[in-house]
C-alpha cells in the first residue's frame, strides 16, 4: 500500500516533479535507430517525461531531439521540410538546426543576426546497440554513455523492439520485478514459445509453484532471487536484476537470447516498454529473430505502421475465452507482453496503489518503491547522483542456475551476475 | 464504437472504483531477533501501527512437562512477556528482523511456531555497523531455511517502509 501522496510522487515524472529529476539523470531509450533510418528522413514527433519532442537526422546523419514546436508561432516541426543540415518549418520558413539553434528567419536579414538569438531547447541524442538514447538533465551533469550488455555486443547479437503501454511507467515496471506472477499468467508459455521452451531449468519452475525469495540490494538497484526446489541438495535459482529506475532483466532460460525491459514514461498515463533480446557470445538465429519480429517471447504482434499491439485494449486485447478455459493460456490472452500489458492496463491510467493488499512476496516492489523514493528524496536535497547513472551498475546480468541450499546467492552467483565480454550467460 | 476495454482504461473510469475497503486490519508480529535488532526495532514500535505488535526479545524456560522441550517467550517493548506459540496463532504472518551478523538462530523456534499454524515467515537483515559480506552471509544462512521472503536491506528505514506497505 501506498499513501496517496506517496503514490504521486512515484507516478508523476513531468519537469519538475521530484520523479521527473530522478529520471533526468540517465541516458534512456527515446526511439529505434530504425525510425531515422538516413540523413534527411522524416522527423519523428515523441513525447517523453512528459515533454513533446522532435527528432531528426540531418543532412550529414547528425541527430538532433529538439523542441516540437517552432518558436515563431508554434506549429509542430513534424510538418517541417528536414533539409540541407536542419528542419524547416513549412509557416513561414524558419529553419533549425540538430541543437535547436535556429539558423535562418527568412522575414530578417541575415546581418541582422536575428536567427542567433532564438534557439529551441534541445536534449543530446546517441546511437547505441541500435537504439537512440537521450539524457534531459543538466547539461553540465550528463552522465558517461550506457552500457548495458544489450546495446554493446555486435548488432547482429542483439534486438530491440518497443511498444506502446497505456498505463503508468510505475505498474508497468512493477510488472518486470514481480517475479511471483510468473508461475500464474504466464504458465502456458514455457513449454510453448520457441524463444523459452526446451530449457532443461523449465521443469523446475512447473514442478514448483512456490518459489521462496530473496531481495538485495546492489551497487546499481535490486538484485531479487527467485528458489525453487531442484535435486538433491540444490536450489534452482532464477535472479532478476532491476537498475534504477527502470531496467528490468528476466533471467534466462538455456541457451536462448537473454531477455528484458525499460520502462520509459511518455507521460504519466503512457509508457514505452521496451524489450530487448541479445546473446553474449553468438549472432541471433534466423529463426530466432523472426520469432522476435513474429511477437514471440517478450515481443508482440503490431498494428502494422505502429508500435502499438496488435492486441490492444480496442480489440479487448483478443481475449480468447475458451483458451483460458482449456489452460491453453492462463488469462486468455496470447504472447507474455500482452498477458501483461492487458492486465496493466486494466489497472487504470495510474494504478491507484492506496487500495493493494500486498504481501510478503511482494518485497521487491516495496524495495523498488523504497529505493525510488529515497534516491528521488536525496537528489533534491543533497544533489547525489541516483543509483544506475554510473555505467558499471549496467553491467549486471540476470542469471538462472543451481546452487547448494547453504549458499549466498548473491555470493555464488557473483560471477554469473557480471556482464563480461565473450562469456556466455549463466543458464540452465 | 469503442471497445469495453477501452472504456474501462479511461481515467475517468477508474475514479469509479467503488469505495468500500476491500480488506480488513492484519495483525503482524515484528520480532526482533537479536540486542541490535531490538534497540532498532523500539522507536519503531511507538508509531501509529494498525495491527502491529512489536517484540524485542526471546526467552525460553524449560516446560513443566518433562520432555516437552522449551517454552517460548516473547517480550513485548513495555516488558510483558507473551506466550510466542498463542502470538503467532493469533497472528496473520510473522516478521523477524535481525542485524547483519547477530546471532539470529532464534529464528528456528519461531518457525517451529509459525508451521504449526501455517503462518508466513518474512525475514528482514538490517544493517549493522561495521558488518562485512561474510556477516551477510552468515544472517542469509541463519534465516533462509524459515523465511519465504527474506530481504536484505541497506537502511532501517527500510523496516518501517516495509510494515506501512504491508499495512501492518
Ligand atoms: S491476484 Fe495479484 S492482482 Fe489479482
Ligand atoms: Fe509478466
Amino acid at each position: 500500500m501506498l499513501r496517496k501522496e506517496q503514490n504521486d510522487y512515484l507516478t508523476q515524472t513531468g519537469p519538475g516533479t521530484p520523479l521527473g529529476n530522478l529520471f533526468r539523470c540517465y541516458w534512456m531509450p527515446a526511439l529505434l535507430a530504425e525510425e531515422l533510418p538516413e540523413p534527411d528522413c522524416p522527423p519523428v514527433r515523441l513525447k517523453l517525461l512528459s515533454e513533446r519532442l522532435l527528432a531528426f537526422r540531418d543532412s550529414e546523419g547528425k541527430l538532433g531531439l529538439i523542441d516540437e514546436f517552432c518558436a515563431h508561432r508554434g506549429v509542430s516541426l513534424w510538418f517541417g521540410r528536414n533539409e540541407e543540415c536542419g528542419i524547416r518549418c513549412p509557416y513561414h520558413g524558419w529553419k533549425f538546426d540538430v541543437s535547436g539553434q535556429c539558423v535562418e528567419v527568412p522575414s530578417e536579414p541575415v546581418e541582422s543576426g536575428y536567427a542567433k538569438k532564438i534557439k529551441l531547447k534541445s536534449y543530446p541524442l546517441i546511437e547505441k546497440g541500435g537504439v537512440l538514447w537521450t539524457y534531459m538533465g543538466p547539461p553540465e551533469k550528463q552522465p558517461p554513455e550506457p552500457e548495458f550488455e544489450f546495446c554493446t555486443v555486435p548488432l547482429n547479437q542483439t534486438f530491440m523492439t518497443k511498444r506502446l503501454q497505456e498505463s503508468n511507467w510505475l505498474q508497468a515496471m512493477e510488472g518486470g520485478i514481480d517475479s511471483s506472477h510468473v508461475s500464474w499468467l504466464h504458465r502456458g508459455d514455457l513449454s510453448n514459445d520457441p524463444l523459452f521452451k526446451g530449457a532443461a531449468g523449465n521443469k523446475y519452475n512447473m514442478k514448483d509453484l512456490s518459489p521462496v525469495f530473496e531481495v538485495v540490494e546492489n551497487d546499481g538497484g535490486l538484485l531479487i532471487g527467485a528458489r525453487r526446489n531442484a535435486e538433491d541438495d540444490q536450489y534452482y535459482w532464477r535472479i532478476t536484476p532491476w537498475v534504477m529506475p527502470c531496467y528490468t532483466g528476466v533471467p534466462p532460460r538455456g541457451d536462448h537470447p537473454i531477455h528484458g525491459h525499460f520502462w520509459v514514461p511518455i507521460d504519466d498515463e503512457s509508457c514505452w516498454a521496451w524489450s530487448y533480446d541479445y546473446h553474449p557470445t553468438r549472432p541471433l538465429t534466423e529463426a530466432e529473430v523472426s520469432a522476435m519480429r513474429d511477437g514471440k517471447g517478450i515481443h508482440v504482434k503490431y498494428v502494422p505502421g505502429t508500435y502499438i499491439p496488435a492486441a490492444n485494449k480496442n480489440n479487448d486485447y483478443l481475449m480468447n475465452r475458451a483458451a483460458q478455459k482449456a489452460g491453453k493460456t492462463f488469462s486468455g490472452i496470447e504472447g507474455i507482453g500482452m498477458q501483461d500489458a492487458s492486465l496493466q492496463e486494466s489497472m487504470g491510467p495510474i494504478c491507484d496503489r492506496t487500495k493493494e493488499n500486498l504481501v510478503g512476496t511482494d518485497n521487491g516492489i516495496i524495495m523498488a518503491r523504497h529505493r525510488l523514493m529515497r534516491a528521488a528524496r536525496a537528489l533534491a536535497e543533497k544533489g547525489t547522483i541516483p543509483p544506475g547513472v554510473d555505467p558499471e551498475h549496467h553491467k549486471v546480468r540476470q542469471a538462472a542456475l543451481l546452487l547448494k541450499h547453504d549458499v549466498q546467492f548473491k555470493e555464488g552467483a557473483k560471477e554469473a551476475l557480471k556482464a563480461k565480454k565473450g562469456v556466455r550467460q549463466t543458464s540452465v | 464504437m469503442l471497445s469495453e476495454s477501452a472504456r474501462m482504461t479511461t481515467a475517468r473510469e477508474a475514479s469509479y472504483r467503488i469505495q468500500y475497503p476491500n480488506s480488513r486490519e492484519r495483525a503482524v508480529k515484528v520480532i526482533a531477533l537479536d540486542p541490535v535488532a531490538a534497540t532498532v526495532l523500539e522507536p519503531i514500535s511507538k508509531g501509529a501501527w494498525h495491527g502491529a505488535a512489536f517484540f524485542t526479545s526471546l526467552n525460553f524456560a524449560a516446560t513443566a512437562t518433562p520432555g516437552q522441550g522449551l517454552d517460548a517467550w516473547l517480550k513485548d517493548v513495555t516488558g510483558h512477556a507473551m506466550n510466542l506459540i498463542s502470538e503467532v496463532a493469533a497472528s496473520d504472518f510473522v516478521v523477524v528482523i535481525t542485524s547483519v551478523g547477530e546471532d539470529a538462530r532464534a529464528v528456528s523456534v519461531i518457525a517451529d511456531a509459525c508451521k504449526l499454524h501455517n503462518k508466513t515467515l518474512v525475514g528482514l537483515i538490517v544493517p549493522r555497523e561495521g558488518a562485512t559480506d561474510a556477516d551477510v552471509t552468515a544472517s542469509l544462512a541463519d534465516l533462509r531455511p524459515y523465511a519465504r521472503m527474506l530481504v536484505v536491506a541497506s537502511g532501517a528505514d527500510y523496516i518501517e517502509a516495509m510494515l506501512t506497505a504491508l499495512r501492518a
